[in-house]
């Protein structure tokens, strides 16, 4: 059959990364084998390291220079990739293998309109057989094929005019403009709310067809393949250790991992043994925040035109936590939920009052990368929380104080599930899940009565994401912490969240008992989130 | 892990401007080191039975106009070169990242009052300020370090204000004010060692650049006073002689070169493996 040619054949393809010291390191991909048949959709699915981006890295040509292959090949359309020489591989990028990356805010260039980035494509391939009006015409059309109405005001405008979802469409676009036969797509929705994340893969599927790509799919997310992918292969440890038709490994997986991914992609309470603490709502709130109004300064330019524009983000917004509560807090991004908890914070200038029952405050960030200052060891961060918190004795001699510390730093790790031996490592060396987990070991020494979570779990991968929930109901039911959870993930507010609020444009638009507001959803901003859930979770 | 931190590997490139450096400051340091102990004559002592000498086994670098052995004043000159370098250095250093950091973290006025102070230095010819100020305060070598430091702080302010203004915008920083952690603790404790990888490459050319300074300074005058020496002071007062003692320019300007192209090659090694590959 016709259609079950591969258009790209990976032949046991083992790669790793060799250093003078150690010259046969444990390899980063082993003995990887699989084709992609032409005109499919394969989603390649694992947890973070596990060799997925190696996997696309090796197919395009972009490997880091310190990686060798050391067996294996590659053939794309039936070519050797591996003995082609450089140039004529990156000819081939772009031309007949396009890629989108998982980050759309960094991917373009912020001083260029997207116009003239989308013209940047189509010049660097030597199209000069186009004039400019032909060239704008083709990057307009391809524009509203990939959903803008405004085509036309879309060209003329710069990255940060632009939201996530638009970025993406944008790059999307950017890609298919060259009409690659192999897109290769790296996490592109895992930065992207659950609305928008349904709405570029529907594009994506779309764009598979009308154009007759093929399409290599990678993410952490077991679920996302479903309705999108048409088969599906999972990775571990640089080794392809299922692959099946997408309905197979969704609804029988006959590999052990495969069902422990799956178990931890749904968050299953249940399953996973969360217990969240039960809320006494006669109690006097922790957080009570009353008519909450914040925005951004004009900037000086504005100022001196003397012209006042509305940069308003939140309009009066009212919550309360109660204690030992864990508060969902929903919706689609850009309504305003990061403006509200930098309020909370007290890091933004805003009217209205903020009243926290509590000496200190919790703060745990939605980028792992970033919640560490990468200059010190871990003990050092835990240090300086204690420190931060004053809840040192200062009457007790320096050496005891010190080693009353350090106990009590350890206790807090091991609650937290890392111990001693994660004291005196920086945070490079700790994977992106344990270094949420210290950024909440660092709010809990403080003993702060709530914690505020802005999107923790949307940067890990779903064993990661599970540990750390299991981690913070742990934490709300033994020490009753408050939390204010913010996520795109409804599932997770569901099962943990006995109340949850819903926010749109700076509003809160829905709060209530999480059943009532989830079953029977009363503002348009709910149901519309529901159904992007219900098309991505299938539930 | 102690493993994991040997393993980061030094690209060839970085290694060798790194060994290429280090050999030619290494050069002017010995001279350095060795003159505080020992010099073949005294670098002051004059002898008019010995004038211009050429190179000999008993005058490796020759004699001067006053039968002063050069190779002992080529050495004692280096002491007083590494010295205004690193001095001038170490106060633009630290008058840069106090100012700079602030201006950074805090942003709006403190910020422009900082810049502006800065941007005003540096509108004005570095070497300009430096004369004009050693011409009011009188030419001494604390008066140069002075003069130095303060053309050189702006540099450095605008690293550490751009450093800053990148960092404070991190997660790891707005924990920090999360926390509780006061202002200027987060700014010394917090921000200042993420900038020192930035900071470094910096200083170095700031060393080499210092050098020129005030070797020009010397050169006309207003620098090292006689009868010390620092190699601009020596090409100034060779240059009369060139062509007779062709020597008198050759080795000092040497030693200049091989101090100035030493750093140079470091901060681009630093550069090179600091960027991982400087591209």
């Amino acid at each position: 059959m016709t259609t079950h040619i591969h258009i790209v054949k990976v032949h046991h393809l083992t790669l790793s990364f060799p250093t003078r010291k150690d010259p046969n390191p444990k390899p980063i991909l082993n003995d990887v084998d699989f084709g992609i048949r032409d005109g499919e959709i394969l989603g390649l699915i694992g947890n973070s390291g596990c060799g997925k981006t190696m996997t696309s890295l090796a197919i395009a040509g972009l490997l880091p220079e310190s990686a060798s292959i050391t067996s294996g090949s590659i053939k794309f359309a039936g070519k050797d990739l591996l003995a082609m020489d450089p140039k004529s591989r990156r000819a081939m990028l772009g031309k007949d293998i396009g890629m989108i990356f998982q980050e759309p805010s960094t991917a373009l260039d912020p001083l260029m309109t997207c116009g003239k980035q989308l013209e940047e494509v189509l010049t660097a391939h030597k199209d000069s057989t186009k004039t400019p009006e032909e060239r704008r015409k083709a990057i307009i059309e391809m524009l509203e094929t990939v959903g803008f109405t405004n085509a036309e005001e879309i060209l003329d405008r710069y990255p940060h005019q632009l939201s996530g979802g638009q970025r993406q469409r944008v790059l999307i676009a950017g890609a298919a403009l060259l009409n690659p036969r192999l897109l290769i797509c790296d996490e592109p929705t895992s930065s992207l709310d659950t609305v928008t994340t349904v709405s570029i893969l529907a594009l994506l599927k779309d764009l598979c067809h009308k154009l007759h790509m093929t399409i290599l799919f990678i993410s952490h997310d077991l679920s996302a393949a479903r309705g999108f992918c048409d088969r599906v292969m999972v990775m571990k440890d640089g080794k392809i250790i299922d692959k099946d038709t997408t309905s197979d490994i969704l609804s029988h997986p006959k590999n052990a991992y495969t069902a422990e991914l799956l178990t931890n992609a749904r968050l299953d309470t249940r399953l996973l043994g969360l217990e969240p603490a039960t809320v006494d709502y006669t109690r006097s709130p922790v957080l009570t925040a009353k008519n909450i109004t914040a925005g951004y300064g004009d900037s000086l330019f504005a100022r001196g035109k003397n012209r006042k524009t509305d940069n308003t983000i939140l309009h009066e917004v009212s919550l309360e936590v109660f204690p030992n509560e864990i508060l969902g807090l929903i919706g689609s991004s850009g309504s305003g939920k990061t403006t509200l908890i930098r309020s909370l914070l007290g890091l933004l200038p805003h009217s209205g009052k903020v009243n926290i029952r509590s000496s200190s405050v919790g703060a745990i960030f939605q980028d792992p990368v970033s919640c560490l200052n990468p200059a010190h060891t871990i003990k050092w961060h835990m240090e300086e929380a204690l420190r931060a918190s004053g809840k040192t004795d200062n009457s007790v001699p320096r050496k005891e104080r010190k080693a009353k510390s350090l106990a009590k730093i350890i206790s807090v790790l091991e609650e937290c599930g890392l111990g001693e031996q994660h004291l005196l490592r920086h945070p490079k060396e700790l994977s992106g899940g344990q270094r949420q987990r210290v950024a909440i070991a660092m709010c809990l020494i403080q003993e702060p009565s709530l914690i505020i979570a802005d999107e923790p779990f949307s940067s890990l991968d779903a064993s990661s994401s599970a540990e750390l929930l299991k981690l913070m109901t742990d934490i709300n039911r033994e020490r009753s912490t408050a939390f204010l959870l913010i996520t795109h993930n409804i599932h997770i507010v569901r099962q943990i969240c006995p109340r949850v609020i819903v926010m749109d444009s700076g509003r809160i638009c829905e709060e209530g008992n999480t059943t009532d507001v989830l079953t029977n959803p009363k503002s348009e901003c709910t149901s519309s989130l529901l159904d992007a859930e219900r098309e991505i979770h299938g539930i | 892990m102690s493993s994991q931190k040997t393993q980061s590997k030094r690209s060839p490139e970085a290694s060798a401007f790194y060994i290429a450096g280090l050999i030619l400051l290494g050069i002017v340091v010995v001279a350095f080191v060795i003159s505080l102990f020992w010099t073949p004559y005294a670098p002051d002592a004059t002898d008019g039975a010995s004038k211009f000498l050429p190179p000999s086994l008993e005058h490796p670098f020759g004699t001067d106009n006053f039968g002063r052995d050069v190779l002992s004043r080529v050495m004692s000159a280096s002491k007083y070169t590494i010295f205004i370098s690193a001095a001038g250095v170490a106060i633009a250093l630290i008058l840069g990242t106090v100012s700079g950091i602030p201006a950074g973290y805090y942003g709006g006025f403190t910020d422009r009052g900082i810049m502006l102070l800065g941007n005003s230095i540096m509108c004005f010819p570095g070497i300009l300020l430096a004369l004009v100020a050693v011409a009011v305060f009188g030419a001494s070598v604390t008066n140069v370090i002075w003069a130095l430091g303060l053309v050189f702080a702006p540099t450095f302010a605008r690293v550490c204000r751009l450093g800053t203004m990148e960092i404070k915008e991190l997660d790891y920083i707005t924990h920090a004010r999360v926390m509780g952690v006061k202002p200027v603790r987060i700014m010394t404790f917090h921000i200042f060692p993420n900038l020192v990888s930035q900071l470094l490459p910096a200083t170095v050319i700031g060393l080499a650049n210092m050098t020129l300074f005030e070797s020009g300074m010397s050169y006309l005058g207003l620098g090292v006073q006689p009868p010390d020496a620092s190699f601009g002071k020596m090409l100034s007062d060779a240059q009369a002689y060139f062509r007779v003692a062709p020597w008198l320019v050759i080795f000092p300007a040497m030693m200049l070169i091989f101090y100035i192209l030493g750093l140079y090659f470091i901060s681009e090694g630093m550069r090179v493996s600091l960027t991982k590959g400087g591209k």
